[in-house]
């Protein structure tokens, strides 16, 4: 993974001692709030409902095991024991008191880690696919581009107050698992007819109150143009990007009102004046970035193992946590594992501090000493051998991290919603968890297959409900949370918007209708491999309405 | 006529406060059941002395909500208020007693 600088280390301490002195401005009253909320805000300092919330970056999910246990640190020295783990692959924490996050931010910084970027109308955290580097799907890994973002973004003087907050996604593989399709800039690795690797361009995706797919505007980028290509989206966006109505401030209003092709061709002209004179990637700028991103010295391994086959065949919860949990790596005889952060006891996404000392032990003794966070609020172990698998699950289990569900129904993403949340409208993780308990059942969830299930506690949509196959969104009416439905979502390559089913459902009624529509997918489905998705977009919604609603 | 209290977050913990004003004087205490309430022509001078105490640096972001009263208590009127003054209605995720150790010695600290 990529190694600080002296430079790096010395701008984050500047940074973190330029923070201390504005909080302790603060509290002595030489700030006002309206004046250090900015501050705070470009520090990943939030107020919310019940309390300060800091989001921690982790820089395209991936978290060193030493930087797992300073998370663990953290969470017990100066919060309440325990770290929520987000869909943009960071970590927050609900319960820092501001007097402490200067120090904090100077633990965070002693092992490369910071909130810089994680709120305020800048360049977020650049996100990717979790499997970087392992996955048998690849064309070639993201994480160096995503660096290479992570280090151009980072206070950059021109995009430091753009209308509103701005995501950028990096996928290498054919399979999209960092929904790609649904950030500001989504960029996917690609191969041209003349067999060059660069990039495809997407633009204006995103969720929120205004739900929009990315628009493909550039089938083909070169990389070494890649710097130069964001600044003049960034550019274009900066200069007409609304900035005197909130909710029409997203670059995805920009370009659905601009229009596609009109987008398009200002960002080509803007990109014409810059290119030549820009940020121009060399190849041994590339290169540089790539050495911090090189395979490990795997050991050659075969491909089987008689012992785990054994296993397998012995123990049926094995097994079926092998089925679920485990995916194929690109090394021989080494697979990926994933750590399910959705059991029936803790909120999705949620890791106490002993659970993240323990996991970091376990990267160190089975995973090369490295962490990844999905964007579906898991956490994987990338690189494990075959032969270690067994001894895993056992740990895994006794931390009730190894729920079988990875990309099941109750493999469920919910944001914080009202239980946390300023903005929230309605509660999300209650629903989570009845939706886990009603459903506690394997046979029944396997059955089901590949299913998403996501659950926003307002419009501002942070549980990604448009884009799951089956999305909850709590609103209020009338004082009462209720929830309504939206089928037929999809975050990945075949990306796509749920649409609403229907009038919403009270809070006691939200999980029936839930199952009603799994009783109409399986009435319906063709066969046992067609999955909900598909079912869903062959038979559309009346099937499901006339079981919702009579 | 509706009964309002006045609520904010405590400056230096962010955590959730609620006015008490006695002889003019005002104080802030995390149970809603304990603010001073007011009707609407009264709640005025809630809202000067929130300012107050948001101008000595003690709160941020007083705002008034509307209370009703429930066995000799103020019960927030709305869902939001409600679960803002209870704290989160899901079992926080915590790690045994042996392990809240360092977070303890912080406070005694």
């Amino acid at each position: 993974m990529y190694q600080y600088s002296e430079q790096d280390h010395q701008l984050l301490l500047e940074r973190v001692e330029q923070f201390r002195g504005q909080v302790q401005r603060r509290l002595k009253g030489q700030l006002s709030e309206d004046e250090f909320k900015q501050q705070r805000l470009r520090n990943g300092l939030y107020l919310q409902l019940h309390a300060y919330m800091l989001r921690v970056a982790i820089p395209y999910g991936l978290l060193s095991a030493e930087q797992m246990r300073t998370l663990a640190h953290i969470a017990r020295k100066y919060d309440k024991g325990y770290g929520h783990f987000s869909t943009r692959q960071n970590i927050q924490y609900n319960w820092p008191q501001l007097e402490d996050v200067p120090d904090i931010l100077d633990d965070l910084a002693a092992v490369e880690m910071h909130a810089i970027q994680t709120s305020g109308n800048c360049i977020r955290n650049t996100t990717s696919d979790p499997l970087a580097g392992v996955a048998r799907d690849e064309l070639e890994d993201p994480r160096p581009y995503c660096e290479l973002i992570r280090q151009w973004s980072t206070f950059h003087p021109e995009f430091n107050f753009l209308p509103r907050k701005f995501k950028i996604a990096v996928s290498g593989a054919i399979h999209d698992r960092a929904a790609v399709a649904v950030h500001d800039i989504g960029l996917r690795l690609v191969n041209n007819a003349e067999n060059e690797t660069g990039f495809e361009i997407y633009v204006g995706g995103g969720l929120g109150r205004t739900p929009m797919i990315g628009k493909l505007i550039r089938d083909f980028l070169p990389k070494e143009d890649m710097l130069t290509y964001l600044e003049a989206i960034l550019r274009v966006y900066n200069q007409l990007g609304r900035r005197d109505n909130l909710y029409k401030a997203r670059i995805k209003i920009l370009v659905h009102e601009t229009g596609e092709d009109e987008f398009r061709a200002l960002v080509e002209e803007e990109w014409q004046k810059i290119k030549a004179t820009g940020l121009h990637l060399r190849e041994q700028d590339i290169d540089r970035i790539k050495a911090f991103f090189v395979d490990p010295e795997y050991d050659d391994l075969p491909d089987t193992d008689r012992e785990f086959e054994n296993q397998i065949l012995s123990n049926p919860d094995f097994a079926r946590w092998a089925d679920k949990n485990i995916e194929l790596h690109k090394q021989s005889g080494y697979r990926v594992v994933y750590l399910s952060l959705k059991s029936a006891h803790q909120p999705p996404g949620d890791v106490t501090a002993d659970q993240m000392d323990a996991i970091a032990d376990l990267a160190d003794k089975y995973s090369l000493s490295q962490i990844r966070t999905t964007h579906r609020q898991n956490l994987v172990l990338s690189d494990v051998k075959l032969q270690d698998l067994h001894a895993l699950w056992l740990e895994l289990k006794k931390l009730d991290l190894a729920t079988p569900n990875y990309n099941h129904m109750t493999d469920i993403i919910s944001c914080p919603g009202l239980d946390f949340c300023a903005l929230a409208t309605a509660r999300s993780i209650p629903i989570s968890q009845e939706i886990t308990n009603r459903f506690d059942d394997y046979d029944f969830v396997n059955d089901l297959g590949d299913l998403s299930i996501n659950i926003s506690g307002c419009i501002n949509a942070c549980g990604h409900h448009h884009v799951a196959n089956i999305g909850i969104l709590g609103v209020n009416k009338k004082g009462t949370e209720v929830y309504q439905l939206t089928l037929g979502g999809s975050a990945r390559e075949d990306a796509s918007i749920g649409k609403i089913i229907g009038p919403a459902f009270e809070a006691d009624q939200i999980v029936d209708a839930v199952s009603d529509v799994l009783t109409v997918y399986l009435d319906k489905r063709e066969d046992p491999e067609e999955t909900f998705l598909t079912t869903y977009r062959r038979i559309g919604q009346p099937p499901f309405k006339e079981k919702l609603y009579g | 006529m509706a009964l309002q209290v006045y609520t904010a977050s405590l400056l230096k913990e962010g955590l959730v406060a609620y006015l008490c004003l006695e002889d003019g004087l005002p104080s802030w205490t995390p149970e809603i059941g304990q603010a001073t309430a007011m009707d609407d022509g009264s709640v005025e001078s809630l809202k000067i002395a929130a300012e107050k105490s948001e101008r000595d640096n003690i709160i941020v972001a007083p705002y008034a909500i509307d209370v009703v009263n429930s066995d000799g208590g103020w019960v927030a009127a709305t869902k939001r208020e409600q679960i803002r003054a209870s704290g989160p209605t899901i079992v926080l995720p915590r790690d045994n007693a042996a392990n809240a150790s360092e977070r303890a010695g912080r406070k005694a600290a």
